[in-house]
């Protein structure tokens, strides 16, 4: 299963017309999402999506530009939780664009979903032990249940 | 089951709760014996257990007189979860925008 989000495109189109589409709004609203971006370093804008009450999320999704290199890279944070001030998922979503073949090779990583080194070694042993500790938690229970 | 309220990635945000979850792959602790892995109180074991469990991460289960923490699987899929939705989310977006730029590029070369 995934743990890490990274996709890798590639667009039979130069550089510079991928980066509109990454960064002009009227563009943007056209594939992702209507936003209130702007291609400055600092700028606060937000996305809004459906609300996951089951994830205890409303939905709304906080960015802030971090890095801005024109037609190269482009990163923001996405921010979001249950309720407006209380945000609880803290991820950046990082976009690379790299010129190749007359094309332009897309890469796109979400990363902060608190799945470094330790934790996926974790998920890891959930993924994989979990019948074995189920078996482990039984023999444990047992004196429990005499 | 564990009601899952608290937040999942609020919850190992922290690296001590980090490690406790990772003393809990290899073997079920009581509150007790997770402490004496940490420079930490007690209590202050105990509160990080506690917003463990909120989150679904860990489930406890009295054995004698002893309370025992358990890995929990709720917290785990609920991360999956998050993963799972956005990596279908961008998967989604960016074959949008490739036949976007594809329609685009069509329309210049009739021009």
């Amino acid at each position: 299963m995934t743990k890490t989000i990274k996709h890798t495109f590639f667009y039979a189109h130069k550089p510079e017309a991928v980066w509109e589409y990454l960064t002009k709004p009227e563009l943007m609203a056209q594939w992702l999402m209507p936003s209130d971006f702007k291609a400055e370093l600092g700028h606060d804008f937000k996305f809004i999506i459906k609300p996951m009450p089951a994830f205890n999320f409303d939905g709304i999704i906080y960015c802030k530009v971090l890095e801005l290199v024109p037609n190269k890279r482009l990163v923001y944070t996405w921010k979001g939780g249950p309720e407006p001030g209380t945000l609880t998922l803290d991820s950046t979503v990082e976009w690379t664009l790299v010129a190749k073949d007359k094309g332009t090779e897309l890469l796109l990583e979400h990363k902060g979903f608190a799945t470094d080194e330790a934790m996926l070694q974790i998920f890891s042993v959930m993924d994989a032990g979990w019948k074995q500790n189920i078996a482990k938690i039984d023999t444990l229970l047992k004196p429990a249940t005499v | 089951m564990t009601p899952m309220r608290a937040d999942a990635f609020q919850a190992i945000s922290d690296v001590n709760r980090r490690q406790i979850l990772n003393l809990l792959t290899r073997n079920s602790y009581t509150i007790n014996s997770l402490a004496e892995n940490f420079e930490m109180s007690r209590p202050a074991v105990s509160k990080h257990i506690k917003i463990l469990y909120g989150a679904g991460f860990i489930s406890i289960e009295d054995i004698g007189r002893e309370r025992y923490c358990i890995l929990n699987q709720d917290g785990f899929k609920e991360l999956q979860g998050w993963i799972n939705f956005f990596d279908k989310f961008w998967e989604t977006k960016l074959k949008k925008l490739e036949n976007l730029l594809d329609q685009k590029a069509k329309n210049e070369n009739k021009k």
